[in-house]
């Protein structure tokens, strides 16, 4: 059998770490994991596990593209990369037309906007607040007692868009708790917090200039609640991903590693 | 415990063609040879200072490293040493005095004073603290930051400079800032010096006049009245009275320092990919403005030497030490913060220039008739304090100089001056030079976050 060259994004995350090998520009294995304590532990176990999904050992790796905050922490990469930059070259990996990037990751939230190649032309990020997050979100689905995969679908099934005033964490939760106690629908809330974290980042979006074709990455992306409310409220299309957009990050790696490689980087 | 520690330590076979490059004149006559500032800096510095000397990723202003730029060791001399000879200025009774408002210091040296910016300070606070691990280091400075937060605002920054002066530690005479439209940091200080202990540090309040202050006549009279009281002040400390010739010949000297730092600026920026890394160009062009190390003669002698060095390396093509080639150029503006130059070479970037200091250390002061005059009409002259589009016109002139590649405006949180102007004046950049611009929030702490470093990364990559 001919050996594989073979390439790897890994985006370690706040909340998850996301692993990518691919192979001639295809994508030939993935994971996602939940990354723990040990920054350096959780690339190696995303990419182990990856590899083991392509069937490739790290013997077949040619180079490897390390980026999300975990990225200071990786041994095993040949090059870090923002994953600002990644999940613009993921986007246009997946989707070429790709002009306007909102990511929502699980501790902050940013605006890319692209040029025709993919590349960064101007960006904005918040990681000031908790709104527009994964943690956010997360923390929300505890309110209720449903895993952060359930608030999209339960969302959707709303009557009404209940007012969430507060973004800041510990008084949308109080809120919430206060709504719940009042006998309001928990999806009528749910709705709500979508509506007040898109409202939130529609600053952002404005900063850089929203063109079309717009496209949702991050772990968030994977919430149908929140990507109708940030339809609604930035009035805006947001294309079908056909890979999944939590890998986003990772799949622009790992097209990074390879064309580094291709340039003896 | 045992304390982990990754340290810098100067390489002895870098010894010899140190010691052989010229002495450091101070303004009080003594000298300090190369081989004695060699020693300081491999025996006795890194055990008073083991914090300077951490090599970590994480230490934003660790040593240059670039072993074969004499500058670059006597920047960090010059540095290591700031209590030792304030204090030795101290015991010879010269008044010092701490300056804001991005004045030049010429009047407070012609007066016999030592000026500092609150950056000096912060570092005299520092050196102060001895035997102290770069993680000790940082303990402190929050410490001292939530000091001043509790007790002035909890938007101040450069904290250090205001609760040492009210506490006593920091033998400072006189508070003395300029009421220009620079920085929040004036407004902390006073609020520092009105609620502290020490009353009997002298205030001066330099009134600056606003709007196109410099073309009108009667603005340039009031603020040379204002630098005449400012000089009665500090006659009323040293009992001496100041000439009109003493400031005049400061003013020659201090001019000296700012033609170097222009003409370094001029060489530095020539080649594609610059004679030295960013700190060290920080260094040295800071360095006409004559204030850093507090004692202009000997960052005079530091700047000639210095612009022979960078001549010799632009001639012979030596290429910055740790900077890729042809790195992106990025132009700093904004607050006094800046990002770490490491993680922004590490992602194949420079910082070629800044907008704050530089725009007063480039502005030249008349030299013959009334210096008075002459220094209030340079001083209302300066781009940073200009309305936004004449501060937008100059800081694009600058961007044009140093060919950057990008803007970086960033500003304190806190520095509510700064933060109001930045989508202006990043608009206004972006019509004239048509480069592309990222503002960002920076928190006054010990260490950068890894937030903001990460948007400096991608705004490098980007370009």
């Amino acid at each position: 059998m001919s050996k594989v060259t073979a390439f790897a994004g890994v985006d370690v995350g706040s909340l998850g770490t996301k692993t990518v090998i691919m192979a001639e520009g295809e994508i030939i294995g993935s994971a996602i994991i939940r990354t723990g304590i040990n920054t350096e532990e959780n690339g190696w176990n995303g990419l182990n596990a990856a590899l083991e999904n392509a069937g490739l050992t790290r013997d077949d790796l040619a180079y490897v593209v390390a980026t999300g905050y975990g990225r200071i922490s990786a041994p095993y990469a040949n090059k870090t990369v923002t994953e600002i930059t990644c999940h613009a070259k993921g986007a246009h990996y997946i989707h070429p037309q790709t002009k306007t990037i909102i990511d929502m990751g699980g501790q902050d939230c940013k605006a890319i906007r692209l040029d025709d190649d993919g590349n960064v032309a101007d960006f904005a990020m918040n990681d000031k607040c908790a709104a527009g997050t994964g943690r956010f979100l997360e923390v929300m689905a505890n309110v209720f007692k449903v895993s952060l995969d359930e608030l999209g679908p339960l969302s959707l099934s709303a009557t009404e868009v209940l007012p969430v005033s507060s973004t800041c964490t510990v008084f949308a939760e109080s809120e919430t708790v206060s709504l719940l106690a009042r006998g309001e629908k928990p999806e009528n809330i749910i709705v709500g917090i979508h509506h007040a974290i898109s409202k939130r980042v529609g600053g952002m979006f404005s900063r850089v200039g929203v063109q079309n074709d717009v496209f949702f990455s991050g772990g968030v992306a994977k919430n149908v609640g929140m990507r109708k409310a940030l339809e609604e409220a930035l009035q805006i299309k947001i294309v079908e991903p056909r890979k999944d957009p939590q890998l986003a990050g990772a799949i622009g790696a790992a097209v990074i590693a390879e064309s580094a490689w291709k340039r003896g980087r | 415990m045992a304390i982990n520690q990754d340290l810098f330590h100067y390489p002895e076979a870098a010894k010899e063609l140190f010691i052989r490059t010229e002495d450091i004149t101070f303004r009080d006559g003594t000298r300090v040879s190369a081989e004695e500032i060699w020693e300081f800096l491999t025996k006795e510095a890194p055990v008073r200072f083991p914090h300077a000397f951490d090599n970590g990723r994480y230490n934003r202003n660790r040593i240059s490293g670039d072993i074969a730029l004499p500058y670059s060791l006597k920047d960090e001399y010059l540095s290591l040493t700031f209590n030792d000879r304030m204090l030795k200025a101290k015991q010879k009774g010269i008044p010092v005095a701490f300056v804001q408002g991005g004045q030049c210091v010429d009047p407070y040296y012609a007066a016999g004073a030592i000026a500092l910016r609150p950056a000096s300070v912060n570092q005299w606070a520092a050196c102060q603290r001895e035997g102290v691990t770069f993680t000790q280091a940082q303990v402190l400075r929050e410490d001292d930051k939530e000091r001043a937060s509790q007790s002035i605002s909890f938007e101040v920054c450069n904290t250090a400079g205001y609760e040492y002066i009210q506490e006593g530690s920091l033998p400072v005479d006189m508070i003395a800032p300029y009421s220009c439209l620079r920085c929040s940091d004036v407004s902390y200080s006073l609020e520092a010096h009105r609620h502290g202990k020490r009353q009997d540090v002298k205030l001066f309040l330099g009134d600056f006049p606003m709007a196109d202050q410099k073309n009108k006549e009667w603005a340039v009279e009031y603020f040379a009245e204002n630098i005449k009281r400012l000089i009665r002040s500090i006659d009323e400390l040293t009992g001496r009275e100041t000439t009109e010739e003493d400031l005049r010949k400061e003013i020659i000297l201090h001019n000296e320092g700012r033609r170097l730092s222009r003409e370094i600026a001029e060489l530095w920026w020539a080649p594609d990919t610059p004679p030295t890394n960013g700190k060290d160009r920080r260094a040295i062009l800071q360095m006409g403005g004559m204030e850093v190390h507090g004692d202009p003669e000997a960052s005079l002698c530091v700047l000639r030497e210095g612009k022979r060095f960078i001549e010799e390396r632009v001639r012979k093509g030596v290429k910055g030490h740790g900077l890729i080639d042809k790195p992106a150029r990025i132009f700093l503006c904004g607050s006094c913060v800046f990002p770490s130059d490491y993680r922004i070479e590490e992602g194949g970037g420079v910082i070629v220039g800044t907008d704050n200091h530089w725009s007063n250390i480039s502005t030249l002061v008349e030299e013959t008739g009334d210096p008075y005059y002459n220094l209030a009409k340079a001083t209302l002259s300066y781009p940073y304090e200009q309305n936004v589009y004449e501060r937008a016109k100059w800081t694009a002139e600058q961007i044009r100089k140093s060919r950057a590649d990008g803007v970086l405006f960033m500003y304190n949180w806190g520095c509510n001056t700064q933060s109001a102007m930045a989508r202006m004046l990043c608009d206004e950049i972006k019509k004239l030079v048509n480069v592309p611009t990222l503002i960002i929030e920076h928190e006054f702490q010990a260490s950068q976050s890894e937030q903001l470093l990460n948007r400096v990364s991608a705004f490098v990559e980007m370009l």
